[in-house]
């Protein structure tokens, strides 16, 4: 086996083409951090600019701004869905409404929510489906006036998409967001999501998304983050990292150029009108953010309008992330599995001229480098194994390339920190700099191979037709403080 | 941030005992000076300006009336004096827009001319603080300038200038209306629609009503969100009613079936020829209000004769 | 002496409004939040509270219909940045309300209502 092996890879072709793929690899990978980082520059620098002749409170004054309904699913959640929904609740717009779609739960969420919200059932009957979903089976309103912007609706199991198309049905407001039932949306977030379609110029904004942060271990009161820490553990630390690395380099700086393909699905801004045209959120896969950004984006494509798919810098969403490696692995397999579907979904975009930019540049990028770069690590790894074994490493060198290699990405994760923490009003103390730039720099070793241990059982379950559905992902929950 | 802080404490301390005096604790404008400079108002701490004068704006815009004057002769004697038209001379668009925004606000007439040459401009922000500038200034013979404006105008830009002429200018001119309906730019009818819906114009919703079944869906939405704020005479409704298969979205036919179901007696003729129509997307809608409202028995023939084709959700 | 609560985020308001209600000769307590309320405030009968609606953490409309069940109080008057008409007939469906100002605001209505006490 070895020897068939070192005679394939012995070959002259062979070496050099493995050698030189890996290394333009990595070099195109560095070149479009490089360019990310100037990109989320600027993006970030002209967002500021442009806010301060849209100011939130020259917004929530405003009389003709769009209204917004904001539909969040919830699927066994009684523990915390009181809370949750008076902290969705209190989010400050005054064109608001909300809907809690309970997704099949079989715990007593409904019974708490009629209890605490005075909800009375409401006839379902002429509830018009234009994409179609699980049964609904009751629409609940409140009896108590303070809760008019409150709306449940009960309905049979169908998974998130099919919670949010649910949502989506109900709502009849021209901007719908969506989110989840146990997000912490910052007050002011809508006011902020809105300004792109205020400004919406030539092009039509189809898609809005805004930063996500993770607040394991923070403090929470009254359903509003009140003090925002670090995480305790390793895990959610480095995704504390690898979420502003993620939103700052890659999604503003992609926003800059409109190569946006994804407006994560814990916090998506859309006109409901393109979102009813397209037919709603895809609930055969498990990557339904992706997808729809995607489907969208084609949509605009077709019918031949110039559109935006935009992002804000700031986090205006805070969620827990997965606490350990079991559940960060679960989740990481769940992305992969939905990368893999909505990537084939849309082969059909593969250097495709009709569809421009998106077909010549953006998928093949989502293919090569975000669909494609767990394989490449992957397969790296087995080279720098098998080519170990034949001798064939020249150690020192290798070992150079590699510190070399870190380095620039530690100068990345530290450009991003910097970046972060200069702009926004976030883990501003020092020693939070330094332990943000600590688990950046442990995060190669500590954190990455999990990472791509879990992307790759996707990918694995992907191609064995291993079926497999969300996974659990079992949340502590935030800390609440009672002061 | 601290420092911010007391500047804006210090600042709404000086505003407030400026707008009420009070016999045994009134302030001085050398008083007031002074403790500008203290928190540090000085010519060389220019973010402490700006910030200054980011508060001084605030403030004016939430104020109306007699203390909205008082409020302009206190900032006529406090610094900074003079920093806005240093900015719209300058190159940088960020810069050019913000000292338009700090004229206007401040209510500079005197740089109107130079402001009014900028209602083009190629970056958006300099020419939607001009454009603004020049409702302030001009109130509602600004509306003459309509058909002139090269570029379009963003649903920001139209929202500004409606507030900002109903703030200044709260007595309609109807004569320099009537000039603007003659733009064909689509903008300028949304602007012109939302003008007639923010003054509560009765006598010029016709100009809504000949655009709910405009061929632009924007202008359509503008026109179906201003008509929702007036209760029309039963002629007019019967016009919307006309007009209503003319409208190519389900959605704002949807919107114009409420608006009609709440603003007319029940027309029985009207539902049942859209019930038996060929639009399928709002039957149910359709059949919902005709139940609710004492026919069920025409929605259950209608049902009975289609029934195989039926999608109620019978929960 | 009669007694006034202000409650508003916004300290230029705040003060404008602490200031408009001491020149006519009203005791005043005026707050940026709900938090900052002393129990002895909440036991104090005020003749007049002027409020916000837009606070952290807690719907509009159910900050009213909190203020108009914790604390003691003869009028209830909304100043408030977010003012559309939308809002006022929400709060004013909630009853209990005398009065909605939406920014930007008349002083001299506020005041007349005052001194009309």
């Amino acid at each position: 086996m070895l020897d068939s092996l070192e005679s394939f890879f012995g070959n002259y072709y062979v070496y050099w083409t493995v050698n030189y793929f890996f290394l333009i690899y990595g070099i195109m990978l560095m070149t479009i951090y490089f360019s990310g980082v100037v990109l989320a520059n600027r993006a970030i620098r002209r967002t500021k600019k442009k806010s301060t002749f849209l100011q939130v409170q020259d917004i929530v004054s405003a009389t003709d701004i769009p209204s917004v309904t904001l539909v969040a699913p919830a699927y066994n959640e009684g523990m915390t869905i009181i809370e949750n929904v008076k902290s969705l609740l209190s989010i400050q717009y005054p064109y608001y409404e909300f809907i809690l779609v309970n997704d099949g739960s079989k715990d007593d969420s409904l019974e708490k929510l009629i209890k605490e919200f005075d909800l009375e059932q409401h006839d379902a009957s002429f509830i018009t489906q234009p994409i179609p979903t699980a049964s609904v089976k009751s629409i609940y309103k409140s009896k108590n006036k303070k809760y008019t912007h409150l709306t449940v609706i009960d309905k049979n199991n169908g998974g998130r998409a099919d919670a949010l198309n649910t949502g989506i049905n109900f709502a009849d407001t021209e901007l719908v967001i969506c989110t989840d039932a146990d997000c912490i949306i910052e007050q002011d977030a809508l006011l902020k999501m809105v300004r792109p379609y205020l400004e919406e110029d030539e092009e039509e904004i189809i898609a809005c998304g805004g930063g996500i942060g993770i607040a394991n271990d923070s403090i929470v009161h009254n359903g509003v983050l009140k003090e925002l820490k670090l995480p305790e553990n390793l895990v959610p630390m480095v995704q504390v990292v690898e979420y502003i690395r993620a939103f700052l380099l890659g999604r503003m700086a992609w926003g800059e150029i409109n190569g946006l393909m994804l407006v994560s699905g814990a916090f998506g801004m859309y006109p409901r009108k393109r979102v009813m045209e397209v037919g709603g959120f895809d609930s055969k896969t498990v990557g339904e953010d992706l997808e729809l950004c995607i489907r969208l984006r084609i949509h605009m494509e077709n019918l031949k309008k110039p559109y935006k798919v935009v992002y804000l810098p700031e986090t205006l969403c805070w969620t827990e992330g997965p606490p350990d490696y079991d559940i960060l692995i679960k989740q990481r397999d769940r992305w992969a599995r939905g990368l893999w579907e909505t990537m084939s979904l849309h082969r059909k975009l593969f250097f495709n001229p009709r569809y421009r930019h998106m077909g010549m540049l953006y998928y093949p990028y989502w293919l090569f480098f975000e669909f494609g770069a767990p394989l490449v690590e992957f397969l790296g790894m087995i080279v720098i194994i098998l080519f170990g074994i034949f001798g064939w490493i020249n150690w020192p060198f290798s070992l150079l390339l590699f510190f070399l290699v870190y380095l620039v990405g530690c100068l990345f994760s530290t450009a991003a920190i910097f970046m972060y923490v200069k702009n926004f009003d976030h883990y501003t103390k020092p020693k939070q700099i330094v332990e943000l730039l600590l688990a950046a720099y442990l995060e190669p070793f500590l954190y990455h191979p999990v990472l791509v241990y879990g992307q790759m059982k996707g990918y694995y379950k992907k191609l064995f037709r291993i079926k497999s559905g969300w996974g659990a992902m079992t949340r502590k929950g935030f800390k609440v403080s009672d002061s | 941030m601290r420092r911010l802080q007391k500047i804006e404490a210090s600042f709404a301390d000086i505003v407030s005992k400026y707008l009420y005096v009070s016999s045994n604790d009134s302030i001085t404008i050398k008083q007031i000076n002074t403790t500008l400079k203290d928190v540090g108002i000085k010519p060389r701490n220019k973010n402490n300006i700006q910030y200054l004068i980011h508060l001084m704006i605030r403030t004016q815009r939430t104020i109306l009336g007699g203390h909205f004057n008082k409020l302009q002769q206190l900032y006529a004697q406090i610094p900074p004096y003079g920093v806005s038209i240093g900015k719209i001379n300058s190159r940088n668009w960020y810069r050019k827009a913000r000292g338009i925004r700090e004229i206007y606000e401040m209510n500079q007439a005197q740089y109107f001319d130079e402001i009014f040459k900028l209602i083009n401009h190629k970056n958006i922000y300099v020419r939607r603080e001009a454009q603004i500038a020049m409702v302030v200034f001009s109130g509602w013979e600004s509306l003459r300038f309509l058909p002139y404006l090269k570029k379009n105008m963003t649903l920001w830009q139209q929202i500004k200038i409606v507030e900002k002429l109903f703030d200044l200018h709260p007595k309609p001119k109807i004569k320099w209306l009537h000039r603007a309906y003659e733009t064909d730019k689509l903008f300028g009818k949304k602007l012109l629609m939302r003008i007639i819906r923010k003054y509560e114009l009765h006598g010029e919703t016709g100009y809504i009503l000949d655009h709910l079944n405009h061929e632009d869906y924007e202008v359509r939405e503008t026109a179906i969100y201003c008509v929702q704020s007036f209760g029309l005479s039963s002629r007019s409704v019967n016009y919307i009613k006309e007009l209503y298969d003319d409208i190519p979205d389900a959605t704002q036919q949807g919107q114009l079936l409420d608006y009609i179901f709440e603003n007319s007696e029940m027309d029985v003729d009207f539902y049942l020829r859209q019930l038996y129509s060929d639009n399928d997307e709002l039957k149910l809608n359709i059949a919902e209000i005709l139940w609710n409202n004492g026919y069920k028995e025409k929605v259950q023939e209608f049902y009975y004769e289609q029934y195989s084709k039926a999608t109620v959700n019978a929960g | 002496m009669r007694k006034v609560l202000v409650i508003q985020e916004d300290i230029i308001i705040l003060k404008i409004l602490e200031r408009l209600v001491l020149v006519n000769d009203f005791q005043c307590k005026a707050i940026r939040s709900l938090d900052s309320l002393s129990i002895e405030d909440q036991q104090t009968n005020f003749d007049f509270i002027i409020s916000d609606i837009l606070f952290e953490g807690i719907a509009p409309l159910e900050f009213v219909a909190q203020v108009k069940e914790v604390i003691p109080h003869k009028n209830l008057l909304i100043v408030t940045n977010m003012g559309q008409d939308k809002i006022k007939q929400e709060i004013f469906a909630l009853s209990g309300i005398d009065g909605f100002y939406a920014v930007p605001i008349d002083l001299d209505e506020i005041e007349a209502i005052i001194q009309a006490y």
